[in-house]
């Protein structure tokens, strides 16, 4: 009787196996598919824009004659952009973050403002580009400039680094924030000695990974009226005389990567076309880098935090 | 003759309970409670889940004014300067400043194992590198945990298996010098020879410190302490010497409880 | 009171007391038996008795061990310590007392064998043996309802059992010092008799065990007069 039943068990236990077999050949399909497509998207851009891939690309800025045409004011003007929205978004993000989810109370109203930041995630860009048009261009007078572009994308981001924070915070063991206030340290001492150091690979996590976002956003940027044809370059931040540091590049006009790349791609010179291939390359390549920092960033940091 | 004990009234007082009363919400968790704490003794609170000791303890270092919908009724006196813990006035985190709890899983930061003994001192401004390590290392001896670390103070405190944890977050919290220090089941969660040390080290704590330690074992309460209170939901049932209460008790609850005869 | 949430604990102390109860009883058949031994010079029933306390030994033997169990086992709290705690002396004075009715029988078996027929003070010593059995039975009774009152009460009357052993004794000086040819049947009895009186003070000893499981006191060596429970009510009836 019992080697009977052993034997329909391992027949039972075959036809389970069969499936756990077919799902993995189905996931790594649709895994497969995903991951080819983009390397395909990658490797076609590199084989065309390969060409262009000099060092004259990164310091020449864009001209008419495509053989010397460069990204130079378009990868400065990224970067720019990018430090002005870092800037901005972290400290409200972070801070809007940690208010939340320590010193709001729980009523209904925090529950509205809560689902509220869950839908501003998934307002259409252009939407900020609008925003950004009627308030910063027009009402703040900061016209078409680096300053305008970095906050229209900090806003754009912000949902994501409010919502990083909070996941962050809300990893960290009641039990962790109990010992601390047992030995009798107030909230800010919780907070600034606890909450945030712990929590501090989650948000930079998610604030990599809404800038890794906003650098590839075009339809704010256009909205706003970031040139496409800049032969020069927004004043530098640094200056040899005092007092040193400048802001004045921030009131200058810019262009970013995308839009260059835009502009590109809708010329019909083949030799464009290339072009737009290798900056569309070199910009995947700084996504991913950003995103590798981000990883790399978060392994280091949570090295110590065993939960 | 066996010696006769002193008489309760005549021994010293820590603290003591009078009239407490503790909702959560509309729940009335704690009923009426009256009960001494006395001076450098061991006093432990024993009873099924849920009749709410661990709740009582919490009351003590104000706990429970971290969470919303929490309110407290009655009095804890603490002695000699005979202030009510859970008076409005008094600020919650003076409490805590005097009252020390270590809990039930052992919840070291994630920081290095100075860091951790030293959280309570920096938190009261003591910052001077001299100072600090002397304390720490006074501490850490009181925990019996010096011996075992002293060379890697500035290792990550999770390294540590859970016993010796447990013996950092003890040391943490003697670090400030409490008057009374509260345990949560603190051996819950250690093998049993992790317990055994740690029942050793609250014999030998109680010569500087009051002790309130609540469990859910019974042995241990017998093991450990001088007094105990049985509590059975919300209410306190009967409060005595120990040794009285594990070999006579008076009332028939107390009784059951102790003899395995619920039901 | 209910029970433990251990059925098994339950059994284990419940099969303790009631091997405690079997050997009282046990013992107060030796008793008996040793008794009549006294009277009739029945040879067969003296060996029986001496072969039986080696049953009364096994008893003890057992029984401590049974309690050495369930200390291990269950560590044993409030009213089930204090129950193991008083068996295993109880035990012990059971076994004392199947030692004292071994004793007995041998004595009668001299006593017979020397061929004087002529017992002094017979009726007396029946009397206190009757009254040692009857201490031994009502304790056992009393044990097995845990009556502390009736257990107050089997203690006060060691005295009189007391009295009757120091009766017994002046009246065998005055006989033996009228007849010193019955100097050696006299000891005898009187050996006899102290045997009978430690009967009754091992029944006390048991009673002052029922006290100690039913309120916690130890009345062990006090007066008399400072352990008062109970008149005539019985005590923690089961």
């Amino acid at each position: 009787m019992m080697r009977q039943d052993a034997a329909e068990l391992r027949a039972l236990i075959a036809r389970h196996k069969r499936w756990d077999v077919v799902f993995g050949v189905v996931g790594l399909l649709c895994l497969a598919v995903g991951l080819l497509t983009f390397a395909a998207l990658f490797v076609d851009m590199l084989v065309d824009g390969y060409a262009r891939l000099r060092p004259e690309f990164f310091t020449e800025f864009p001209s008419r004659r495509a053989g010397q045409a460069g990204i130079l004011s378009a990868w400065i003007g990224t970067t720019m952009v990018m430090l002005v929205t870092a800037a901005v978004a972290v400290p409200l993000g972070v801070a809007a973050g940690i208010y939340l989810e320590e010193y709001a109370p729980k009523n209904w109203v925090t529950d509205v403002i809560e689902i509220n930041i869950g839908n501003l995630a998934g307002v259409p860009s252009i939407v900020y580009g609008l925003l950004a048009l009627g308030l910063f261009v027009y009402e703040f007078g900061l016209g078409q400039s680096v300053a305008t572009a970095g906050l229209t994308l900090a806003l754009l981001i912000l949902p994501v680094v409010i919502v990083a924070t909070r996941e962050a915070i809300r990893a960290i063991p009641g039990a962790i924030r109990e010992a601390a206030y047992a030995l009798g340290a107030t909230k800010w001492q919780v907070v600034q000695g606890h909450i945030l150091p712990y929590s501090t690979g989650g948000i930079l996590t998610g604030v990599i990974i809404g800038m890794a976002r906003a650098i590839g956003e075009t339809a704010p940027i256009i909205t706003i009226g970031a040139l496409t044809f800049i032969a020069f370059l927004p004043p530098s931040p640094v200056m040899a005389e005092p007092p040193f540091i400048s802001f004045e590049w921030l009131m200058s006009p810019f262009t970013v990567m995308p839009i260059q790349i835009f502009n590109w791609t809708s010329r019909p010179d083949p030799a464009f076309q290339a072009n737009a291939a290798a900056a569309g390359f070199i910009l995947v390549f700084m996504t991913l880098a950003m995103n590798g920092l981000a990883i790399w960033l978060r392994l280091r940091i949570r090295r110590n935090i065993k939960w | 003759m066996p010696e006769p004990k002193p008489a309760l009234e005549s021994l010293p007082l820590k603290a003591h309970a009078a009239n407490l009363n503790f909702h959560y919400g509309d729940f009335h968790a704690l009923k009426n409670i009256d009960m001494p704490i006395h001076d450098k003794r061991v006093t432990a609170l024993i009873g099924p889940s849920g009749c709410g000791k661990s709740t009582f303890l919490r009351c003590f270092n104000r706990m429970h004014d971290l969470y919303p919908g929490n309110r407290y009724a009655g009095e804890i006196r603490l002695h000699p300067d005979n202030v009510n813990l859970l008076d409005r006035a008094v600020d919650p985190i003076e409490v805590r400043m005097r009252l020390s709890m270590v809990f039930q899983k052992p919840n070291p930061f994630p920081k290095s194992l100075f860091e951790n003994v030293a959280y309570g001192l920096r938190v009261r401004g003591i910052n001077r590198r001299a100072i600090l390590e002397e304390k720490i290392e006074e501490a850490l001896r009181g925990a019996a945990l010096w011996n075992e670390v002293k060379d890697r103070l500035h290792e990550q405190a999770f390294n540590l298996s859970g016993g010796q944890q447990q013996r950092l977050c003890i040391a943490r919290a003697l670090a400030t010098e409490p008057e009374i220090l509260l345990f949560d089941e603190p051996t819950s969660a250690l093998d049993p020879i992790a317990t055994a040390s740690i029942e050793e080290l609250i014999a030998e704590l109680k010569a500087r410190v009051t002790i309130l330690i609540v469990t859910h074992n019974m042995q241990q309460a017998a093991r450990v302490s001088d007094f105990t209170a049985y509590m059975y939901l919300g209410e306190l049932i009967e409060f005595g010497w120990t040794d009285d209460i594990f070999i006579k008790p008076k009332n028939p609850q107390t009784e059951a409880y102790l003899t395995g005869r619920f039901g | 009171m209910t029970e433990h949430l251990s059925r098994q604990y339950d059994a284990d102390l419940e099969a303790i007391r009631s091997r405690v109860l079997q050997m009282g009883g046990l013992v107060e058949a030796q008793i008996l038996s040793a008794i009549e031994c006294l009277a009739t010079g029945n040879v067969e029933l003296m060996l029986r008795v001496s072969e039986n306390d080696r049953r009364v030994n096994g008893c003890e033997i057992e029984i401590d061990d049974a309690c050495a169990h369930v200390i291990a086992r269950r560590q044993p709290a409030a009213s089930d310590l204090r129950l193991v705690m008083a068996v295993s002396k109880i035990v012990t004075d059971l076994e004392r007392t199947g030692d004292e009715a071994e004793k007995i029988a041998r004595m009668a078996r001299q006593i017979h064998e020397r061929g004087r027929l002529q017992i002094p003070r017979a009726a007396d010593v029946r009397h206190a043996g009757e009254l040692a059995v009857a201490m031994l039975r009502r304790v056992l009774d009393a044990l097995a309802r845990l009556d502390a009152g009736e257990a107050e009460r089997i203690i006060a009357e060691d005295a009189t059992l007391d009295d009757a052993f120091r009766g017994i004794v002046r009246q065998l000086v005055t006989y033996m010092m009228e007849d010193p040819r019955t100097i050696s049947t006299a000891l005898d009895i009187v050996w006899i008799a102290k045997a009978i009186e430690r009967i009754g003070d091992h029944a006390k000893n048991v009673a002052e065990q029922i006290i100690y499981i039913v309120h916690g006191t130890d009345v062990r060596h006090t007066a008399r007069e400072a352990s008062r429970y109970g008149q005539g009510e019985p005590d923690g009836a089961e």
